[in-house]
C-alpha cells in the first residue's frame, strides 16, 4: 500500500514536470504580453518585471481586434453549422449504405493541398462579386471542416445498431424524424468533437482567409500580422493578440473536453 | 417516392446556397459615381504615416482611396494570387522592387508609367538616381520609390570613447576594433550582424561590393571569384570570432535586439531600423548609438543604397490616371517631407537637403545618409526572378563561412547552383 502511494507521488511529479515543459511556450506568451519590447528582449526581466497593459490596449484600441474576433467567430460558427447540416446526413448515408467509395471521394478534398484551390476560387468569387464577403470565407472554410465532420461521424453512425432506426420507423417516425429524434442524440459526443475541430480549423485558417478576405472581413490569423512590419516587430502586442486568439478555444475545449474523448473513441470498440 | 426525396433535398440545397449568396453579397459600387482606388499596402511606417494625410488628397481630388494592409510576405502572396487570376480591382499597390520587381515586370502586372514623368510640378528629377534605378527595366519606369535604405554601421559611442578608439573607416579597422572590444566572458561582443542564411544576404552585399565582388556579371554567376570568397571569409570570420553565440539564427530582429540590449559594440544593417535601437522602449542604449558610413573595403566604399519600397499601378486597372494622381500626391515634395518627418527615409534629395524634412532623424544619421546618397549600389540582392531561391543558395556560403568550414568549396558549389538558376531564367 505504502509503495503504491509513493509511486503515485512520483507520478505526480512526473506529470507536473511534463506539463510544465508543454505549457512553457504558452506561459512565455502570457508573460510576454504584459511586457514592453525591451523587457521581452532582456533576460534580466524574464520573471520579475513591471507589468504593462499597453499591449492589450493597443490590440483593442488602435488595432480594433474586436472586429476581427467577430469576423472569425461568424465565419467559424456559420461554416461549422452548415458543415453539420450537410455532413451529418452524408455521414449517416455513407455509414448505413456502406458507400465507402463516396467517402473516399470526399476525403480527396482534404488530400489535395489547399493552396491549389486558391486561384480558381479567387476567379470564381471575383466573378460572383463575393471577395471580401463572409459567404466566400464560409464556403471555403467548409472545405476544411466538412470532410472532417463526415469522417468523424461515419464510425459514430456505424456504431449504432440498425434496429434503432427500424424501431423508430415502426413507431411511426419518418426517416428524417428518426434521424433527428433518435439517432442524432445518440451520436452527440461525435457531433461535439467534430464541430469543435471544425470550428478550430476554421478559427486558425490562414491561407483561404488571406486571399478571400479583405479589409471588412479580415479574420484573426491575418490580423495578427498587423504587428509585424518591415522594420519592426511589436512582440508585446503580438503576444497579447496571440493570447486573445487562443483564449476562446481553450475555454471551449476545457468545457467540452470529456465529450471529445468519448467522441474519438466512439466506434473504436464495437460491442 | 425516391425521386421526390432527391428533388426535395436538391431544392433545400439550392435555397441554402442562394440564401447565402443573397444575404452576404456586397458590391464595390459607391453609388455616387466617384472613383474609389483599391490600394494594397504593406504594414510599414510609410503606410501608418500617410493614412492620416489621406483626407487632404480626397478633399483635393475627390478620389477615394481604400487601404488594405498586409505583412510583406502575405502582401506578395495576395498580389500574386490576384494578379494571376487577372484581377482588375486592384488599382495600385506597394511592392519591393528588389524582391519582386523583376517577376512583376516580366509578368506584365505593372503598368508602364514612363509617360507621367514630365509633370513639372511633381519634379521627377529630384528623386535620387539609385532610388529610381531600382524601379526601371530597360528604361521603362514601372514604379515610383517611396522608401529608401542604405547599409550603415551602428556603434556604441560610449564604449568607443571609454576605450579611446576611432570609428572604423575600412573593413580592416572594423576587424581590429571588433577584436579589441570583444569580451565574451562578460557577454559582450565586438560585432553583430545577420547570420541567418537567406536573411544575411542583403547585409552581406555591401561587404561583397567592398571587396570587389558581385553576385553575377552579364549572366555569369560570380560567387566563387577570389574577391567574393575573400568577402565571404571576412564576414564569416567577423561573426565567428567576434560575434555572439547563436548568430546563425539571427535576422535583424534578433541582431537589433542584441545590440539594443547593449551586448555588442558594432552592428551593420539597414538604416531604416534605427528606431529599434534608439527608442528607449525597445533599447537600453538609446542615447549611446552612433551612426557612421559603411566602412570601405579594399575596392572602395560601396554600401548598397536601395529603394526598399515603391508604388506601382496594376496594368489591368481601370483607373490608371487616378492611381497616378495618388502616386504623384504621395511622392510630392510636401508629402515626402511630412512622411520623412515621421521617420520614413524618402527618395527625394531636396527633402534630405532641407532642415524641416530631417528634424526627427538623429543629425549624425542625416549626414551619413546624405553621404551615402552620393555613392552606393541600387541593389542589395541578385536581381533575378527567383530571388528567394538565389538568397537561399548564397546563404549557404555565408553559413559555411560563419561555421568555419571550407569557404572556397562552399562558394564553388553555390556558384554552380546559382549559375543553373540564372540559366533557367534566360
Amino acid at each position: 500500500m505504502r509503495k503504491a502511494k509513493r509511486l503515485t507521488y512520483f507520478n505526480y511529479v512526473l506529470i507536473i514536470l511534463v506539463t510544465l515543459i508543454f505549457i512553457f511556450p504558452f506561459i512565455w506568451m502570457l508573460i510576454a504580453s504584459f511586457k514592453t519590447q525591451a523587457q521581452i528582449m532582456s533576460t534580466d526581466t524574464a520573471l520579475f518585471f513591471q507589468p504593462t497593459f499597453d499591449n492589450y490596449r493597443s490590440v483593442f484600441g488602435e488595432h480594433n481586434f474586436l472586429t476581427y474576433i467577430i469576423n472569425s467567430f461568424i465565419v467559424a460558427f456559420v461554416s461549422t453549422v452548415f458543415g453539420l447540416i450537410l455532413g451529418l446526413p452524408a455521414a449517416y448515408a455513407i455509414a448505413k449504405y456502406k458507400q465507402q467509395k463516396l467517402g473516399f471521394v470526399i476525403l480527396i478534398a482534404r488530400i489535395i493541398p489547399g493552396i491549389s484551390f486558391m486561384i480558381p476560387w479567387f476567379i470564381i468569387f471575383t466573378k460572383l462579386n463575393l471577395t471580401d464577403s463572409y459567404t466566400a470565407l464560409v464556403l471555403s472554410h467548409m472545405l476544411v471542416g466538412l470532410p472532417f465532420i463526415i469522417w468523424i461521424m461515419i464510425p459514430s453512425f456505424e456504431g449504432l445498431p440498425a434496429e434503432l432506426e427500424d424501431a423508430a420507423r415502426v413507431d411511426g417516425c419518418t426517416l428524417q424524424g428518426a434521424f433527428v429524434k433518435v439517432l442524432l442524440p445518440l451520436v452527440m459526443p461525435g457531433i461535439i468533437t467534430s464541430s469543435l475541430m471544425s470550428f478550430i480549423l476554421s478559427w486558425n485558417n490562414f491561407m483561404f482567409a488571406l486571399v478571400l478576405s479583405g479589409e471588412k472581413t479580415k479574420t484573426l490569423p491575418i490580423a495578427i500580422f498587423n504587428f509585424m512590419s518591415y522594420s519592426e516587430i511589436n512582440w508585446g502586442a503580438l503576444m497579447a493578440a496571440a493570447v486573445i486568439i487562443t483564449f476562446p478555444i481553450i475555454i471551449i475545449s476545457l468545457f467540452v473536453q470529456r465529450y471529445i474523448i468519448s467522441g474519438v473513441t466512439a466506434g473504436a470498440v464495437k460491442g | 417516392m425516391k425521386k421526390k426525396k432527391t428533388s426535395t433535398l436538391l431544392l433545400f440545397f439550392i435555397v441554402l446556397v442562394s440564401g447565402l449568396l443573397f444575404a452576404c453579397s456586397n458590391g464595390n459600387d459607391n453609388g455616387d459615381g466617384s472613383v474609389e482606388l483599391r490600394f494594397i499596402a504593406a504594414n510599414h511606417p510609410w503606410t501608418e504615416a500617410i493614412e492620416p494625410l489621406l483626407p487632404e488628397f480626397e478633399k483635393e481630388t475627390g478620389i477615394k482611396v481604400k487601404f488594405e494592409k498586409y505583412f510583406e510576405d502575405q502582401l506578395t502572396q495576395k498580389l500574386t494570387t490576384e494578379f494571376t487570376a487577372g484581377s482588375t480591382s486592384i488599382d495600385l499597390f506597394m511592392m519591393r522592387p528588389l524582391q519582386e520587381g523583376k517577376l512583376f515586370n516580366l509578368n506584365g502586372w505593372v503598368a508602364d508609367i514612363s509617360s507621367y514623368t514630365d509633370d513639372a510640378d511633381w519634379e521627377y528629377g529630384d528623386f535620387t538616381d539609385p532610388s529610381v534605378n531600382s524601379l526601371k527595366a530597360d528604361d521603362v519606369l514601372f514604379g515610383i520609390p517611396i522608401v529608401t535604405e542604405r547599409e550603415i554601421l551602428y556603434y556604441r559611442k560610449d564604449i568607443f570613447e571609454e576605450n579611446n578608439i576611432e570609428v572604423p573607416k575600412t573593413v580592416e579597422e572594423l576587424m581590429n576594433v571588433a577584436k579589441l572590444l570583444n569580451d565574451p566572458a562578460n557577454d559582450f561582443y565586438g560585432f553583430v550582424a545577420r547570420g541567418q542564411s537567406a536573411a544575411a544576404v542583403t547585409q552581406f552585399s555591401s561587404f561583397l561590393y567592398g571587396f570587389g565582388g558581385d553576385f553575377f556579371v552579364d549572366g555569369k554567376a560570380t560567387l566563387d571569384t577570389p574577391e567574393a570568397i575573400e568577402a565571404f571569409q571576412f564576414y564569416g570570420d567577423m561573426l565567428r570570432e567576434y560575434g555572439p553565440p547563436g548568430v546563425l539564427n539571427m535576422s535583424w530582429p534578433q541582431a537589433a535586439g542584441l545590440f539594443g540590449q547593449g551586448k555588442a559594440a558594432m552592428y551593420t544593417d539597414a538604416d531604416s531600423i534605427y528606431p529599434n535601437l534608439t527608442d528607449p522602449e525597445k533599447s537600453v542604449v538609446g542615447d549611446k548609438v552612433g551612426f557612421t558610413l559603411f566602412p570601405a573595403g579594399p575596392n572602395g566604399q560601396t554600401p548598397y543604397n536601395v529603394t526598399s519600397w515603391g508604388l506601382a499601378v496594376n496594368s489591368k486597372s481601370e483607373n490608371k490616371d487616378e492611381a497616378m494622381e495618388f502616386i504623384k500626391w504621395a511622392t510630392s515634395k510636401e508629402v515626402v517631407a511630412k512622411l520623412q518627418d515621421n521617420g520614413v527615409p524618402g527618395p527625394r534629395q531636396s527633402v534630405w537637403d532641407n532642415q524641416q524634412g530631417t528634424d526627427t532623424f538623429p543629425s549624425e544619421l542625416v549626414d551619413v545618409i546624405n553621404q551615402a546618397n552620393a555613392i552606393g549600389r541600387e541593389y542589395d540582392r541578385p536581381l533575378v526572378i527567383k530571388v528567394n531561391d538565389a538568397r537561399d543558395i548564397i546563404g549557404t556560403v555565408i553559413v559555411a563561412a560563419i561555421q568555419g568550414e571550407d569557404v572556397e568549396a562552399a562558394a564553388k558549389a553555390a556558384n554552380k547552383q546559382f549559375q543553373e538558376l540564372l540559366d533557367d531564367e534566360k
